[in-house]
């Protein structure tokens, strides 16, 4: 609880002095003349409750008057323990060396001046290290003086709009607070790719990102799957041309950058004409671009499939489309599954090209967070977001990959529990 | 045809020639046959099979020449001879899964040969066959794959469908495995599911080509016992190309030996084995034994 009594620059003086001329002192009563709270939001201009910020109050002490003491209210949940006051009393254009002593208690705090502020006098509070209500909402300050010996009660100061502290905020505060995150974050490697406060914060602020991805590739995917399912049959066609078209479709669309597909899509489409929704024409793009890849995939797998099978369809009197519907495709899924979780994995890391064009997923959100904090965390974050579902779909395709090794081997899984049940003995 | 020629002289040739009508090439079928076979012949029978003139090429490659072959209503034909003689691709010929080079091939009287794609569908399901690999679909279980042709070709409603792949099952005795995919199943259980998905569809003919030489030595019996039991209880008929001389022995109505693309001799089982007229069947015979 440390007291000390500050002396102000020639300049701030001034202005302050300014404040006061313009102010009307009519009035008998100690006036307010303002009250405010400084910023304490990570890179923007707002007042967080529940956070640590510096209250400044002023008030004129009116003629025939003599303060001995302030006390300072805000409503319940404010809390003015730990906090620091300076004490700034001006008379006319002079300063006047005042001490004083603070005693906080709770959402209130008492200022006990060693000398009685004399009439006339601009009287200057500034509490650091005080707290608004977490849940926030508009606060004025309020409180009494004493007047040689008589309490009176202080005017109301204008509302001071106060942010709400959301649980992330207290997370950061609590890590704000922490010595192994200072320590940590002194290194610099460590402080510039893994400061934690902003990797919290990054994480709710990329989300929205995230879920766009996510949202883009999952919806470009079923029309990938049938748009390349179409070009492999066409590339498997008897038709000269039906293999033209497929070849020329899937060969340019792997023969150039997907990045230059989507300059050309998203600026060449509105110089025709056609205006198609940002997000949905990215799902568009990802989609055609996918649908070359998986059309190659399903070509292979399709041509995977041993003759037998095609003969075996046929003896039974299978035409040509029963055959692939009902025999060589669903085959063909199982082979496939492996090397289209890789190509959905492609795709998924592959939007992030849409943040060339304005797209707000991932690595756009992340660019913006890491521009405004001079940080390189935010994109550390992306990464860990991008990871949460390459990650499992990784391991999908290890597990498949081996279930096919073993099934094909002969080393076949065991026969279906509905079989054991019925105790019926197991292979030969 | 020249090439033929020098063949012919050596093959017991049942040529008939494909332009008859067909009761005049029935009977001139069953004149050629008389004495080949231990078929019993029925009054104005027609062959369900006739091969006439059958050539095929594989490019440069002539595989078969000038094959003729005429088989009955209820008869079992077992083909014999060397590897690459040409007995598979005959028997491939007969559905339609090579094209001929050249020659006719008529199923009941029907010219199979030169058809649209969509009979030659519907001529398949009139002639099953069973294939050395057995390709079953994997993806299906035994009694899936014993559906599937009688609902997707057949149209047969499914229940109907699964009664008759469990009857079918049943004959081959695998009606326990019914649930089981064809991974689960040992090579022979395989054939013989690969078999009942052949009889499930009712075909006229089942082409059985090399059936048991995919199967370790212990699972062949299990695989020719099914075929025993179905060329003397269902009276099927059957075209069998396979190594195994004692089946042909004891099942077999005909035995068609094969060489060298050519049919060098057919006749009753006792006369191919135990007096074979041909030297190279003689050869062929004497060096299984």
């Amino acid at each position: 609880m440390g007291l000390r009594t500050h002396i102000k620059a020639p300049a701030l003086a001034a202005a302050l002095l300014a404040v006061v001329l313009a102010l009307p002192c009519s009035a008998l009563a100690m006036t307010t003349d303002k009250a405010t709270a400084k910023p304490n939001e990570d890179g923007g201009s707002g007042v967080i409750g529940g956070m640590d910020t510096r209250l400044t109050w002023e008030g004129t002490v009116e003629e025939g008057e003599s303060v001995d003491s302030v006390t300072l209210t805000i409503a319940d949940d404010a809390s003015f323990d730990g906090s620091t006051t300076r004490i700034t009393v001006l008379e006319g254009l002079t300063r006047v060396n005042i001490e004083g002593e603070a005693a906080a208690d709770g959402n209130s705090i008492t200022v006990s001046f060693a000398d009685p502020i004399p009439a006339g006098s601009l009287l200057r509070l500034e509490v650091t290290n005080m707290r608004f209500p977490s849940e926030g909402g508009d606060y004025s300050v309020e409180g009494s003086y004493v007047d040689g010996g008589q309490t009176k009660e202080l005017a109301a100061s204008p509302s001071i709009s106060i942010i709400a502290n959301t649980p992330l905020q207290s997370v950061v505060n609590w890590l704000d607070e922490q010595p192994w995150v200072a320590a940590w974050n002194s290194n610099q490697f460590l402080g510039m790719f893994f400061k934690p406060q902003l990797l919290v914060t990054s994480f709710s602020s990329l989300f929205p990102g995230w879920v766009l991805c996510l949202g883009i590739v999952i919806a470009c995917y079923p029309f990938a799957i049938v748009l390349g399912l179409v070009f492999s049959l066409l590339k498997i066609s008897k038709h000269r041309l039906c293999r033209a078209v497929a070849v020329v479709y899937i060969n340019v669309l792997r023969g150039t950058p997907l990045f230059l597909q989507i300059y050309i899509m998203f600026f060449g489409l509105p110089m025709v004409g056609i205006n198609i929704d940002n997000n949905l024409l990215g799902i568009i793009v990802m989609a055609v671009n996918s649908s070359a890849y998986l059309a190659e995939i399903f070509r292979a797998g399709i041509q995977s499939i041993p003759r037998g099978q095609y003969e075996a369809a046929s003896s039974l009197g299978m035409s040509y489309v029963q055959t692939m519907f009902s025999v060589i495709l669903p085959q063909t899924v199982r082979r496939v599954i492996p090397t289209v979780t890789s190509d959905f994995i492609t795709a998924f890391k592959d939007t992030s090209l849409l943040s060339s064009v304005g797209v707000m997923e991932l690595m756009m959100f992340s660019k913006n967070l890491t521009t405004v904090s001079g940080n390189i965390t935010p994109y550390v974050a992306a990464g860990i977001f991008y990871l949460i579902v390459t990650l499992p779909l990784i391991k999908v395709v290890g597990v498949v990959e081996e279930r096919i090794a073993a099934s094909e081997s002969g080393l076949s899984r065991k026969p279906r529990k509905r079989d054991q049940k019925k105790g019926v003995p197991s292979v030969q | 045809m020249s090439s033929s020629k020098k063949f012919l002289s050596h093959a017991p040739s049942t040529a008939v020639p494909a332009s008859l009508p067909a009761d005049e090439a029935a009977a001139a079928a069953f004149e050629a046959d008389q004495g080949l076979t231990n078929h019993h012949f029925t009054p104005g029978e027609h062959p369900i099979v006739r091969i006439e003139h059958l050539n095929k090429s594989f490019g440069d490659t002539v595989v078969l020449r000038d094959v003729n072959l005429n088989v009955w209503p209820g008869e079992v034909v077992v083909v014999l001879g060397p590897s690459g003689s040409g007995k598979s691709t005959m028997l491939r010929c007969v559905n339609l899964l090579e094209t001929p080079t050249a020659g006719h091939i008529l199923i009941e009287d029907d010219e199979i040969t030169g058809k649209s794609a969509a009979d030659v569908n519907k001529l398949r399901r009139d002639v099953g066959m069973v294939f050395q690999q057995f390709n079953l679909f994997p993806h299906l279980t035994a009694k899936e794959n014993v559906m599937i042709g009688q609902v997707k070709v057949l149209k047969k409603p499914k229940e109907e469908a699964a009664a008759e792949a469990m009857k079918q099952l049943d004959a081959v005795g695998l009606a326990d495995r019914a649930d089981f995919k064809p991974g689960q199943l040992s090579g022979g259980q395989q054939q013989r599911v690969a078999i009942a998905r052949a009889v499930a569809m009712h075909p006229d003919v089942l082409l059985f080509d090399e059936p048991t030489s995919a199967l370790d030595p212990e699972l062949v019996r299990g695989v020719l016992d099914v075929m025993r039991d179905l060329a003397e209880n269902s009276g099927m008929t059957m075209i069998v190309v396979t190594h195994e001389m004692g089946f042909a022995r004891d099942v077999a109505d005909r035995v068609v030996f094969m060489e060298g693309g050519v049919i060098v001799e057919q006749g009753i089982p006792a006369d191919v084995f135990d007096h074979p007229k041909n030297p190279r069947t003689a050869e062929f015979l004497g060096s299984i034994d």
